[in-house]
C-alpha cells in the first residue's frame, strides 16, 4: 500500500457506541483498514447493520472513531482543506424544504466557496445535467423523492470534488434516472474523480464499481476486484455474509397458510 | 467567509419564508399602536410619552428575546435532529462560523422589528425632545465603604461574635447593601453637600444653561410630608416646593456656571432624609430623543445578540425541546433574580434549605447583571441620557466578546454532539 497515493486510509478503525454512562452498547466497526485510490469507484457492501454508514460517518469526520487512524488525503477528516475536495450524497437527500432547487445548489456552492458567478454558471450546468431546469425555481418541499435525490446528487457535486461519497444513490430513484446516475457515476470516474459508495443493490454496484469491501459485523469479510470475483458481487456477498437472517419467515408462513 | 454568509441568509430566509419574521413585525407594529392608543400616564405630557415609551419598546423587547431564544435554541438543534447540520458540516465551513452566521442572522432580524418599532415610536412621540445625562454624587463604591465599615465592626469589641464568625463575604455583601441604601438625615434649616463630577460630562463651559436635579425626599415614617427648601451649585439655583415620597425635578436657574458641589438647604419645618447613592441625581442637558433612541437600539441590538448566542449555544449542546426549556428557566430567574436577592439579603437568618437555592439565584444574578442592570428603556422612557462610552462597552462585550466566545465553544461541541 503506498499511503501517499490513497484518497481514504482507515487503519485499524474501530468505534463502539457507548450509553449515557459510557458503557459500551455495540461495537459498529471493528478493526477496519481500507484504502481507496485515485480514480476508482469503491463499493462499501454489507448487510443491514454491518457498520457501513458508521464507517462513512468516520470518513466524513461526522464521528470520531474510537481507535486507530482516519486520513482524507492524507489529512485529518474534520480538516477543513479536506473537506474542501469531498462531496456527499447522504442516504436521504435532506433538503432546506424552504428553499427552490436553484438556491438550494446556490446555498452549497456558497458553502464550498464558489463565487457569486462561478456558483451561479456552475448550479445552471448542474439543474441542466440532473434535468432540473424548468423545476429550478420551485420550492423543493413540493418535489418527488426522485426530484429531490436529484437536487442532492447536484449538491453534492457542486464543488467539483476530488473524492464523492455516495450513500445509497439510487435509492428512491426510477429504473430509468437509476441507469441515469449509474452512467453519471461511470463518467464522473472516467474524467478522474475518486468515487466511494455504499449499495444495498448489488446489481448496481457491480455496475459500476472498481472494487468493493463486504462489510459484516464491522469487520472486513472480503475485498477485491469486481472484475476478479469470477462470480456476480450477488454470489459472492451471500457466499460471505448468507450466515445473517433478518427475518424468521417459516413460523409465520406456516401459521399463516 | 462565504460559507458564514450563506448560513446566515439561509439562516434569515428561513425565519422570513416561514412567517414568523413577518408576524413578529405585525405584532410589535400592532403593539406599538396599541399602546399609543392606550397609553395615557399621569396626565401630563411628559408622564405619557414616559409610559408609552417604556411599555411599547419594552413590549417589543421582551417579545423579541422571548420569540429570538426560541428560535436560537432550534437553529442548530433541529438542524441536527433533520440531519441537515451534517451537510453543512463535511463542507468547507468551520463550525464556528456555522454558530456565529445563525446567531448574526437571528440578531439582524430581530435588529430590524427594532428598528421598525422605533420608528413607530417616533411617531408618536416626536424626535427634538432633549435627554440629559444623569449624574450621581461622586461617593465612594459601595463596596470601599462596607470595606471601612467592616474593618470599624471587627475593631468595636461590642461587635456580637455571630458577625464575628460568619464568612467575610457575606458580612461584606450585607454591608454593601447596606452602604447603597444609607441615609443622609437633612435637619431643618440644616444643608447637605455632594460632590458632582459635572466635567465628565459637560466639560469646561456651558455649566449653567439647563441644568436640573432630580431628587425623591423622604421622612423617618415614610409618610407624606411637606418639603421646602432650595438646590444650590455654584451661581444656580432651584427651588423645591412639593412632598416626600415623590420623585421631583427642580429646575436650576441663573446666571453663574454650576460649581462641582451641589447643596441642599431643608427649609421646612421636619427633617428630611435622602440616600444619596439613588435619590439624588444631576441633570446635565444632552441631545436629542432621536440620537438618544438610536444609542438605546444599539444597547437593545447588542443585549438580543448575547441572548440568541446564548441560546444557539444551548442548541449546539442539548437537543431543542431542552435547549428551549433551559434557556426559558435561564431567562425567568435571570428576570426575577435581583429582586430575590434582594428581598433576602441576610444570608445569616435564611434556614439552611434556602441556601442552595438562594447561591443559585445570586449566582445567576451575578452573571446577569451587567446586562439586566443596564434597561435602556427605561433610561429613554425618563429622558436619561444613554451614554456613548456605555454603548461602546455593551456592544464590545455584549454584541462581540461574548457571542464570539460563546460561538467558539459552539463550534467545539458541535461535532461531538453530532456524533
Amino acid at each position: 500500500m503506498d499511503s501517499g497515493k490513497n484518497i481514504v486510509e482507515l487503519r485499524n478503525v474501530s468505534r463502539t457506541f457507548r450509553d449515557f454512562w459510557l458503557r459500551p452498547t455495540v461495537k459498529a466497526v471493528d478493526g477496519l483498514t481500507l484504502d481507496v485510490r485515485p480514480g476508482e469507484v469503491f463499493g462499501l457492501l454489507g448487510p443491514n447493520g454491518s457498520g457501513k454508514s458508521t464507517t462513512i460517518k468516520m470518513i466524513l469526520g461526522l464521528l470520531r472513531p474510537s481507535g486507530g487512524e482516519v486520513s482524507l488525503f492524507g489529512l485529518s477528516p474534520r480538516s477543513v482543506e479536506a473537506r474542501r475536495r469531498l462531496g456527499y450524497l447522504p442516504e436521504l437527500s435532506y433538503l432546506h424544504p424552504f428553499l427552490t432547487a436553484r438556491e438550494t445548489l446556490m446555498y452549497y456552492a456558497g458553502l464550498c466557496g464558489l463565487g457569486r458567478s462561478e456558483a451561479r454558471k456552475r448550479t445552471s450546468q448542474l439543474l441542466e445535467m440532473v434535468g432540473l431546469e424548468e423545476a429550478a425555481s420551485r420550492v423543493v418541499a413540493g418535489f418527488s423523492k426522485g426530484m429531490s435525490r436529484r437536487v442532492a446528487l447536484a449538491a453534492s457535486l457542486v464543488g467539483r470534488p476530488d473524492l464523492l461519497v455516495l450513500d445509497e444513490p439510487t435509492s428512491g430513484l426510477d429504473p430509468v434516472s437509476t441507469k441515469e446516475v449509474k452512467t453519471l457515476i461511470k463518467a464522473l470516474s472516467a474524467g478522474g474523480m475518486t468515487i466511494l459508495m455504499t449499495s444495498h443493490l448489488l446489481a448496481d454496484a457491480e455496475d459500476v464499481c472498481d472494487r468493493v469491501m463486504i462489510l459484516n459485523h464491522g469487520k472486513s469479510v472480503a475485498e477485491g476486484r469486481v472484475a476478479d470475483l469470477g462470480t456476480s458481487l450477488e454470489e459472492f456477498f451471500l457466499a460471505k455474509v448468507g450466515d445473517i437472517e433478518h427475518f424468521r419467515l417459516a413460523p409465520f408462513l406456516s401459521q399463516e397458510s | 467567509m462565504r460559507g458564514f454568509l450563506e448560513i446566515f441568509k439561509l439562516e434569515a430566509m428561513s425565519l422570513v419564508r416561514s412567517k414568523a419574521f413577518a408576524m413578529l413585525l405585525a405584532f410589535s407594529v400592532a403593539w406599538v399602536v396599541a399602546m399609543a392608543c392606550v397609553a395615557t400616564g399621569d396626565g401630563t405630557a411628559e408622564g405619557s410619552r414616559e409610559v408609552f415609551v417604556r411599555y411599547s419598546l419594552g413590549g417589543v423587547f421582551y417579545l423579541l428575546v422571548v420569540a429570538l431564544l426560541s428560535s436560537a435554541t432550534g437553529s442548530l438543534a433541529s438542524e441536527r435532529a433533520a440531519n441537515r447540520l451534517q451537510l453543512a458540516m463535511v463542507r468547507p465551513v468551520r463550525y464556528f462560523h456555522i454558530a456565529l452566521a445563525k446567531a448574526a442572522a437571528l440578531t439582524a432580524c430581530g435588529a430590524v422589528v427594532l428598528v421598525v418599532s422605533a420608528v413607530a415610536v417616533c411617531f408618536r412621540t416626536g424626535v427634538s425632545e432633549r435627554c440629559s445625562h444623569v449624574l450621581k454624587p461622586a461617593m465612594p463604591s459601595p463596596r470601599e465603604e462596607a470595606e471601612a465599615m467592616y474593618k470599624t465592626y471587627m475593631a468595636d469589641p461590642n461587635t456580637p461574635a455571630a458577625v464575628r464568625h460568619a464568612s467575610k463575604g457575606v458580612v461584606l455583601r450585607l454591608l454593601a447593601n447596606r452602604a447603597i441604601d444609607r441615609y443622609d438625615t437633612v435637619g431643618t434649616n440644616e444643608t447637605a453637600t455632594w460632590r458632582f463630577p459635572l466635567q465628565d460630562v459637560a466639560g469646561e463651559s456651558a455649566l449653567g444653561a439647563g441644568l436640573a436635579v432630580r431628587a425623591r425626599f423622604t421622612n423617618r415614617f415614610d409618610m407624606r410630608d411637606e418639603v421646602r427648601g432650595v438646590f444650590r451649585t455654584g451661581g444656580l439655583c432651584g427651588v423645591a416646593s412639593n412632598i416626600t415620597q415623590a420623585v421631583v425635578k427642580v429646575p436650576l436657574g441663573g446666571s453663574a456656571p454650576a460649581g462641582e458641589e451641589l447643596s441642599f438647604q431643608n427649609l421646612g419645618a421636619s427633617a428630611l432624609m435622602f440616600r444619596p447613592r439613588r435619590d439624588v441625581e444631576l441633570l446635565v442637558p444632552a441631545d436629542a430623543f432621536l440620537m438618544n433612541l438610536a444609542r438605546a437600539l444599539m444597547e437593545l441590538v447588542a443585549i438580543l445578540a448575547l441572548v440568541v448566542s446564548f441560546g444557539v449555544f444551548l442548541s449546539a449542546s442539548l437537543g431543542r425541546p431542552v435547549a428551549l426549556f433551559v434557556a426559558m428557566v435561564v431567562l425567568v430567574v435571570a428576570e426575577m433574580s435581583p429582586s430575590v436577592v434582594e428581598q433576602y439579603p441576610d444570608e445569616l437568618e435564611t434556614k439552611a434549605s434556602d441556601r442552595i437555592g438562594l447561591v443559585m439565584t445570586r449566582f445567576i444574578e451575578k452573571v446577569t447583571r451587567p446586562v439586566s442592570s443596564l434597561n435602556p428603556i427605561e433610561r429613554l422612557a425618563t429622558d436619561s441620557c444613554v451614554e456613548a462610552r456605555e454603548v461602546a462597552d455593551v456592544i464590545a462585550l455584549d454584541f462581540v466578546a461574548v457571542p464570539v466566545l460563546l460561538a467558539l465553544v459552539s463550534a467545539f461541541v458541535m461535532p461531538r454532539k453530532q456524533e
